[in-house]
């Protein structure tokens, strides 16, 4: 292989820390000029983190980056486009009512005597449409166009602000099949033109057909790194996941004789925007146990809690939900689990929906019952939510919700961003309302968790249950059987699974 | 108390300080003296009993309204459109007092205020229906609707309904008038204060009671803070702003009981003064806070007649400038505090 190559960016020793929280551990690896150069790894192994460190959104705590072997460090992005760096973020950065040409030439406007250089400019831009065959049409106005579309005219912008190295976000998260095999195309085009693409990516296939090489990340740490051609799939799925501590709690679990189905999706398909977020997805959850959906995110985890709770409409396919009411503990705990103004009682009260006068008395009482139960620690009981721990907020959502008994509950993240021992403790939580025969929906990133919780596994991957795994698969008589148990889950999650 | 009572009496607090420096200022340049000015408009206003009562009747209209406004703020919806509402309202309690008294008597009453509630509520649909169903900003649809309804009552009272040569109803019969605040003390002698000012203050306690005792105040303010967590919760969301449109729009007719019952016996065209956008500021002033409006209404009152009878020495248009003053201040000081009182925790 090419052993004397050289590197447009070399990135040393680079070290992030956010408090105690280490995104990036002394990462060192390089990327060689007119290469197509994957980063993979799970959720939070610091892949965002490295590339706005790159792009000057972050500064580094230690560590250099080597831009054509000159030591750069750059303060904003801004200074980061200056040196002909671009990044395609996940969200658009687009004016709606503003037409394609207004918005690519936004923010570096061709001025001569105080006038934009329109005829000129828009010769450009049109040049750069047809050379990469981009197919958008300069007037149109953003807000009419589709999201793939938009995605080209974010594009457009980075080459019109001369950007030789090209960063994507997961770029095709937001496209169809159709839409998917187009981007590769730019992308190949943008490589045959002599740029260089870093591409963020949690799928399988983009690494197979697009990649040069590919580097993994894992908890902050550069782990595996190998050039696309000699990729091992079953070595790289198992690097992704790492070490995975997967001991189930002991707490003991009933059985129960008489099991009903609370939950069932057969075939369900929803559309957002015209992409399809779930492709004729099939599952049940009965009563007395633990479903959990692992997978990386943005697969259509989001677009089952939606459609169970009704937000949005199911395209074609059978949702069947057999329970009064159901328990949800959502992903966004301050944006969508409470109102963060109000306290503790006043949430319960407003859950609950039993009574009509709020009097303090009762409150007061909700509020300590709760607290008593679910552990909560603070100092104040009449205290606005948002002045509590990110622990203690989701032992009280956690508590309002099983207090509801509803049989089916909804759990999505149900420990993101939670100490330790607020973790343990809803766990316990957890295994507590499974045995009262409630049936519990985990949706999760976190591996660990799901294994550790569920009494069934079910991968997503591309709006789809594409494998699913019974307990006594996941009860590990020895290392050899995890090992293997663990590559097979980590290939079904990155979309290699046979 | 809590900290954030305690912040927003200090901010209001200052707000009014740096307002009256600011006015100080300003009558010092036109050639005025600041103090003289201000004891004036005190000795006017807090020496004589029928100083006090204009105050207070001023302040009336100001707090009923200021309720409703708070109804419609408190779940996020700006509603502009108080002054049409208001006045749609109060038009149709008055035809309705003047049309049945002689029927129904002293039941005329409630059988007008009724039907005034209504018909403001039913202004108040429209924007909420196309807020709901069509997602259209609640600001630019009242503030529309304003124009609407004002000329519509005037063309109404001059071609059908006003009294000859005049822009007024008919007036109701002497019985059915609220009675004055002079009938019981000769303090108030000759002012038009009425038993409406207890009213008004009955009106908003019971809001307050509402907004912090019950469900529904719970879930209007659920909805204001957020509506996406509100949704999860299981609040309707799209309930709650239909109900607290109707409701806070039909409140605002209220202000007609004070004038056609308490004072003129009759709908004038104009009556309102742009009471309707006042009521704006007054709320905002008590961060929508009905207890807090009672004061603010008060205070917008005091300046009202106040402008008045210092009118001989200064224009009474200073007042106007107080009363903006006060607003900006309070939005500029407001931030403030809350960043170096707050933070220290």
């Amino acid at each position: 292989m090419r052993s004397e190559t050289i590197h447009i960016i070399e990135f040393r020793n680079i070290t992030k820390r956010f408090g105690n929280f280490t995104a990036n551990e002394d990462i060192s690896f390089g990327i060689v000029k007119n290469s197509i150069h994957s980063i993979i790894g799970e959720n939070g192994a610091g892949k965002s983190t490295l590339m706005k460190i790159l792009f000057g959104m972050y500064a580094s705590d230690t560590g250099d980056i080597l831009i054509k072997g000159i030591p750069s460090r750059f303060r904003s992005p801004l200074e980061a486009i200056a040196n002909n760096i671009g990044m395609l973020h996940q969200h658009f950065e687009l004016i709606e009512e503003f037409t394609v040409f207004e918005n690519v030439i936004l923010g570096s406007e061709p001025v001569r005597r105080g006038a934009i250089e329109i005829q000129e400019t828009r010769r450009r831009i049109i040049e750069l449409i047809d050379k990469y065959n981009l197919g958008i049409a300069p007037d149109e106005k953003i807000c009419d166009i589709s999201i793939s579309q938009k995605q080209k005219v974010e594009i457009l912008k980075l080459l019109f602000r001369n950007s030789e190295i090209l960063i994507f976000d997961e770029p095709t998260s937001v496209l169809s099949p159709v839409e998917v095999e187009e981007f590769f195309r730019i992308i190949r085009k943008f490589k045959e033109m002599g740029k260089t693409i870093i591409l963020i990516t949690h799928k399988l296939n983009e690494i197979k057909e697009l990649s040069d090489r590919v580097s993994v990340l894992r908890k902050g740490r550069l782990v595996y790194e190998v050039d696309a051609e000699s990729l091992d799939l079953d070595l790289l799925s198992r690097e992704i996941i790492g070490q995975v501590e997967t001991a189930r709690i002991p707490q003991a679990r009933e059985e129960f004789e008489e099991k009903e189905i609370l939950l069932s999706f057969r075939d369900v398909t929803l559309k957002k925007d015209n992409v399809e977020k779930l492709r004729g997805i099939t599952f049940t959850l009965s009563s007395g146990e633990i479903y959990g959906i692992c997978g990386v995110e943005g697969n259509g985890q989001s677009e089952i809690t939606e459609a169970i709770l009704g937000t949005e409409r199911c395209h074609s396919g059978e949702l069947i939900i057999n329970a009064k009411g159901i328990s949800i503990v959502p992903d966004d705990r301050i944006g969508k689990g409470m109102i963060k103004e109000f306290s503790i009682g006043e949430n319960v009260m407003l859950r609950e929906r039993d009574s009509i006068r709020f009097d303090k008395k009762r409150i007061r009482l909700k509020a300590r019952d709760l607290i008593d139960k679910y552990d909560v620690r603070l100092s104040d009981e009449t205290a606005a939510l948002e002045s509590l721990s990110g622990g203690n907020q989701q032992k009280v959502i956690f508590g309002r919700e099983a207090g509801l008994d509803n049989k089916l509950m909804v759990l999505v993240h149900p420990t993101r961003g939670v100490d330790i021992n607020s973790s343990a403790f809803i766990y316990k939580i957890i295994i507590e309302e499974r045995n009262k025969n409630k049936g519990i929906l985990i949706i999760s990133s976190d591996l660990e968790e799901i294994l550790k919780l569920s009494d069934r596994i079910g991968v997503i991957y591309k709006g789809k249950i594409v494998s699913e795994y019974i307990k006594s698969e996941f009860e590990f008589s020895d290392d050899e059987v995890k090992k293997k148990f663990m590559t097979r889950i980590g290939k079904a999650m990155i979309g290699a699974a046979s | 108390m809590s900290r954030k009572v305690k912040a927003n009496i200090i901010s209001i607090t200052v707000s009014l300080l740096v307002t009256i420096l600011l006015t100080s200022l300003l009558l010092t340049v036109i050639g005025r003296n600041p103090i003289q000015i201000y004891s004036m408009l005190a000795g006017e206003v807090f020496g004589t009993g029928y100083g006090f009562g204009q105050a207070l009747f001023k302040a009336t209209p100001l707090i009923i309204c200021g309720c409703g406004l708070a109804l419609c703020f408190q779940a996020s919806l700006f509603n502009i459109g108080a002054e049409g509402q208001l006045n749609v309202g109060a038009f149709v309690m008055s035809v309705i007092a003047y049309t049945f008294d002689d029927y129904l008597g002293l039941m005329v009453m409630p059988a007008a205020i009724a039907g005034g509630f209504a018909a403001s509520a039913l202004w108040g649909l429209i924007p909420a229906y196309l807020k709901i169903k069509r997602g259209v900003s609640e600001v630019i649809t009242t503030i529309m609707m304003n124009f609407i309804a004002l000329a519509l009552v005037n063309y109404l009272l001059i071609e059908f309904l006003a009294v000859k040569s005049t822009v007024r109803t008919e007036k109701i019969m002497e019985v059915a008038f609220i009675p004055k605040l002079s009938e019981y003390s000769s303090l108030f002698q000759g002012s038009s204060a009425n038993v409406t000012f207890f009213f008004a203050i009955l009106l908003a306690i019971l809001m307050y009671y509402v907004f912090y005792r019950t469900r529904f105040g719970y879930e209007i303010r659920s909805v204001g803070l957020n509506p996406v967590a509100s949704r999860y919760l299981g609040v309707r969301t799209n309930r709650v702003i239909l109900w607290s449109f109707l409701i806070g729009a039909g409140l605002t007719s209220f202000v007609g009981i004070n004038f056609i019952f308490g004072y003129k016996g009759y709908y004038e065209f104009g009556f309102s003064n742009n009471l309707g956008f006042t009521s704006i500021a007054v709320t905002l002033l008590a961060k929508n806070n009905p207890i807090g409006i009672i004061f603010t209404a008060l205070l917008f009152g005091v300046l009202d007649y106040g402008g008045l009878a210092v009118n001989t020495a200064v224009p009474k248009e200073i007042m106007l400038v107080f009363q903006a003053l006060v607003i900006l201040s309070i939005l500029a000081v407001d931030k403030t505090v809350k960043i170096y009182y707050l933070k220290e925790e």
